[in-house]
């Protein structure tokens, strides 16, 4: 057991500045090379809603989009989204808070239970409906299948995610 | 007690909350200051910790403290759920040099960031004394301990009648036995905490079921007043009797957070998951059953063997719902405990009720099968209305009707039972398969506290937890009907010991627990406000004519037959205080029939399950649609257990084998087809007030059963163990 007699800088030696855009924020920091996005987006910018659920890229519950494009947070280095446009679940529902039409369709179909998979869920989602994944149910079914949910709710998932992508509704976030 | 229809669609109350990411999970807390833990761990099964090196991880920038050893007097063991404590288990680590079990902490590792404290955590080495480990039912070494012999009267063999001599008697008998492998919960949300000091209070922010024996656990364990302890648990992210009690981190967390002056939050690897938290034990099942030739089962004899940890006793009731499934007056049931070098093993859903129903369900296919009779019709002709270990009612049973409206529902009436009998076109092999489940009908003490505002706003604190099962929905939707106000203006406040009381939420009693006392506020509330006993409300009215701007009331439950005032000091202290499912002049189970139908793949044998039906008797549904999808989830548990979920033991160095989200196999979108769920919703006129049992676990029991049979179904062969896997096709 011991303690270290000083006080530790924040940042490491060999600290890498990165600008880049998460939902409707700038965000300046200095990051760790090995610093994952999910932890950077929970742990330093508070931004909680995207979910560690294995920290290794087996489970989805992490799925943010980078440029429109679905990733796993938790296996991209927070280095790596430098000048991207990085959207999460918080940033999914209109500047009036009013709800998109997938999360909405989430509700509807009661798609979750805890909910601690449900934003990898709804960000898996719309991205699967822009790749033109979601036209029929078993494709949605496999492309949907890197998100794992415990609770057992993907009867309601498909239902959610086949309403919307029938609709259209997908695109507006996505970009 | 109400004016609008039942039949009126409640949404999951937080389910807005859920969609946008609003919802904070207990390690979502991101405090000013905070720090960041982790855990290095054993690296043998067995043994004793010789000498520890921290120095690199010391070394590691940003590192705050690494702790090998709690000090004297810092931290004392909590003692084990089932043995009058609050943890998972009794052993604590960080107190001795001794290891029980590979993946047990050996030190905790505090830093600035994740990244420096998985880093320096990685770097903590130690060297070790190791001795011989037993790690599973047949291993040289256990300790089979008979469990009538060593545990209360609670947990004594289940008998009804003379079950062998009835066996000698019988025209038939058929035998099995069954092997049920480890398995692990793995909720989606990892365990941890945030732990953090105010002064001398601790407030503990955890996703659990058990915020009450968190709290009172951690006053035992460093030594203070659970006054001066808060836990914080409103939401958990699943939980699956995992978190149903004291992790061996948290107090850990709290000590590193008083030591460095700062909070700190640990957040366990899913590997650790897997190594230093409960699971689900491996058992093996022998079933006998003895039956004339038009299929009246006369006699069985259910004996288990089941592991459990060196340090603790984990408690089997298997035979508990065997007993129950069918009207078999002679039983004999008989469990014994079997100690591995592992972690105490403990609640997965449907803990004992799924591997139970498989075994005893699968016998009684054998039967039907050997007798040349429909399994359906059998079950039917064996259905029962007393209690054949009691001799009692059974509160409520609708068995029989499970069964007509899930065969009809399901078409079974165009099965034709001779196995292999059904393909498709291409040679697909076809197989259904029926089984049946039960859970017992338990209820715990809670209190309830309803504050009606003058602005009509009500704001409901009752003992209980939101795993994702409903009670937030279950609650709100009860008071809105009571008093015609929408759910949407109730707040529900659970899972927080800043409120009332928290028992475990666990053993499906979480709804009948709650409700009821919810009931009994809103009688008091209504007293409270002078208004009518039932009907619509106009509560705003009504509490600003009483001058205030708040009219609070509380009310208790307690099961019938538990002495209140022992159960209601137990639930004040934090420990389990679960009635049933034996009261006074009643027995209560809930009970579920499942249909299945299989198709096996021609060539490579693959095993999918494209459509399920499923209809439970939980008494009156209090939540439908949450219900449903508790129902839909215990199917798809179901799926994964038959066909998936093992823990793969390691038989040279201890602990698990596949232990990540990759290679234990959980169900995932594409292995899920049509499941088609129905309630027979008749209150049971027993139990409680509301007419609520559980249904979150029952809902799982007899799924693996039925897709055995449906295995059997397509292709004539029976597979005692479970998961049943390509290999075991093509075998």
């Amino acid at each position: 057991m011991a303690v270290p007699n000083q006080a530790v800088p924040t940042t490491v030696a060999g600290s890498v500045p990165a600008a880049f855009q998460v939902n409707d924020r700038l965000v300046e920091l200095d990051l760790d090379p090995r610093e994952s996005l999910l932890d950077v987006l929970r742990e330093r910018l508070g931004m909680t809603g995207t979910k560690k659920g294995c920290d290794h890229g087996q489970c989805g519950a992490c799925t943010v989009h980078i440029d429109g494009r679905r990733v796993v947070s938790c296996l991209t280095p927070a280095v790596q989204v430098r000048g991207t446009t990085v959207t999460t679940i918080e940033g999914v529902a209109g500047p009036d808070r009013e709800l998109h039409p997938l999360q909405q369709a989430f509700i509807d179909n009661d798609a979750l239970q805890c909910g601690y998979c449900t934003p990898g869920q709804i960000m898996s989602g719309l991205a699967c409906i822009a790749e033109g994944h979601a036209d029929t149910d078993d494709r949605a079914r496999e492309y949907l299948s890197g998100n794992l949910c415990r609770c057992g709710a993907y009867e309601g998932i498909i239902a959610a995610v086949r309403g919307c992508s029938a609709q259209g509704t997908a695109e507006e976030v996505s970009g | 007690m109400t004016a609008i229809p039942p039949t009126l669609r409640t949404e999951r109350v937080d389910a807005r909350d859920k969609v946008t990411g609003a919802v904070r999970y207990g390690t979502d807390r991101v405090p000013p200051g905070l720090l960041h833990a982790a855990l290095a761990v054993a690296t043998i099964a067995k043994g004793r910790v010789t000498s520890t090196d921290t120095a690199a991880a010391e070394a590691v920038p940003g590192v705050r403290l690494v702790l090998t050893r709690a000090g004297e007097g810092e931290l004392a063991s909590a003692g084990f759920l089932l043995g009058g404590g609050y943890g998972f288990q009794s052993l604590q680590p960080l107190m001795d040099d001794r290891i029980a079990y590979r993946g047990q902490p050996i030190a905790i590792v505090v830093a600035d960031t994740p990244v420096a404290a998985t880093e320096a955590a990685a770097l903590v080495t130690a060297t070790y004394e190791t001795e011989q480990v037993s790690l599973d039912l047949d291993a040289e070494g256990v300790e089979v301990v008979e469990q009538a012999a060593t545990l209360p009267p609670m947990f004594a063999d289940l008998v009804a009648g003379d079950a062998e001599g009835t066996l000698a008697d019988c025209d038939v008998r058929v035998e099995g036995t069954y092997d049920l492998p480890v398995q692990h919960q793995n909720p989606m949300e990892l365990i941890g905490c945030v732990a953090e000091w105010e002064g001398d209070d601790l407030v503990v922010h955890e996703g659990s079921q058990n915020s009450g024996a968190i709290r009172h656990g951690l006053a035992a364990q460093l030594g203070i007043d659970a006054e001066r302890i808060q836990v914080i648990s409103p939401y958990v992210g699943g939980g699956f009797g995992q978190k149903n009690s004291l992790q061996p981190g948290t107090a850990l967390a709290a000590i590193a957070a008083r030591r460095t002056g700062r909070p700190v939050k640990l957040v366990s690897t899913r590997m650790q998951v897997f190594h230093n938290a409960s699971f689900r034990p491996a058992s093996r099942h022998r079933v006998v059953i003895g039956a004339d030739r038009d299929g009246t089962m006369r006699a069985a004899v259910h004996e288990v063997d089941q592991q459990t940890s060196r340090h603790d006793l984990y408690p089997g009731s298997y035979t508990e719902i065997t007993a129950r499934l069918y009207g078999i007056p002679n039983f004999r049931g008989h469990q014994r405990l079997v100690r591995t070098d592992v972690q105490t093993p403990g609640y997965m859903r449907a803990p004992y009720e799924h591997p139970a129903a498989f075994a005893f369900e699968s016998t009684v296919d054998d039967l039907a099968h050997q007798l040349g009779l429909d399994p359906v019709a059998m079950r039917l002709a064996n259905d029962s209305t007393a209690d054949p270990i009691t001799g009692q009612p059974f509160s409520s049973r609708h068995v029989t009707e499970c069964l007509r409206r899930g065969a009809e529902r399901f078409g079974w009436e165009r099965r034709t039972h001779e196995p292999g009998s059904m393909r498709a076109a291409d040679g697909t092999r076809i197989g259904w398969g029926v089984a049946l489940g039960a859970y017992k009908g338990a209820a715990v003490p809670a209190v309830a506290r309803i504050t009606a505002s003058s602005d009509g706003g009500l704001r409901v604190e009752v003992g209980g937890h939101e795993m994702g099962q409903g009670i937030r929905t279950a609650v709100a939707r009860t008071v809105a009907l009571d008093l015609g106000v929408p759910a949407a203006d109730i707040s529900v406040v659970v899972g927080d010991t800043r409120s009332v009381p928290q028992h475990l939420t666990a053993g499906s009693w979480g709804t009948a627990g709650a409700l009821p006392a919810v009931g009994a506020a809103l009688g008091e509330l209504r007293k409270a406000l002078g208004l009518a006993a039932d009907g619509p409300a106009d509560v705003a009215a009504a509490v600003a004519a009483t001058g205030q701007a708040n009219v609070e009331v509380e009310a208790t439950y307690t099961a019938p037959g538990q002495p209140p005032e022992i159960v209601l000091d137990r639930l004040r202290r934090g420990l389990p205080a679960a009635g049933g499912p034996v009261y006074p002049g009643f027995t209560a189970f809930s009970f579920v029939a499942h249909f299945v139908e299989v198709r096996i793949e021609p060539v490579i044998g693959r095993i999918r399950v494209p459509r399920v039906v499923s209809v439970a008797d939980c008494g009156r549904v209090a939540s439908p649609v949450t219900a449903a999808s508790q129902l839909r989830g215990g199917v798809v548990w179901g799926i994964g257990a038959a066909l998936r979920e093992a823990s793969e033991v390691d038989p040279r160095y201890g602990g698990f084998l596949n232990a990540d989200l990759a290679e234990y196999t959980i169900p995932v979108n594409a292995d899920i087809g049509d499941i088609d769920v129905d309630f027979i919703d008749v209150p049971d006129p027993l139990l409680n007030d509301i007419g609520v049992k559980g249904l979150g676990e029952v809902s799982m029991v007899g799924v693996a059963g039925a897709i055995g049979n449906a295995i059997f179904h397509a292709t004539g062969k029976r597979f005692r163990h479970l998961p049943i896997r390509l290999d075991d096709l093509l075998g």
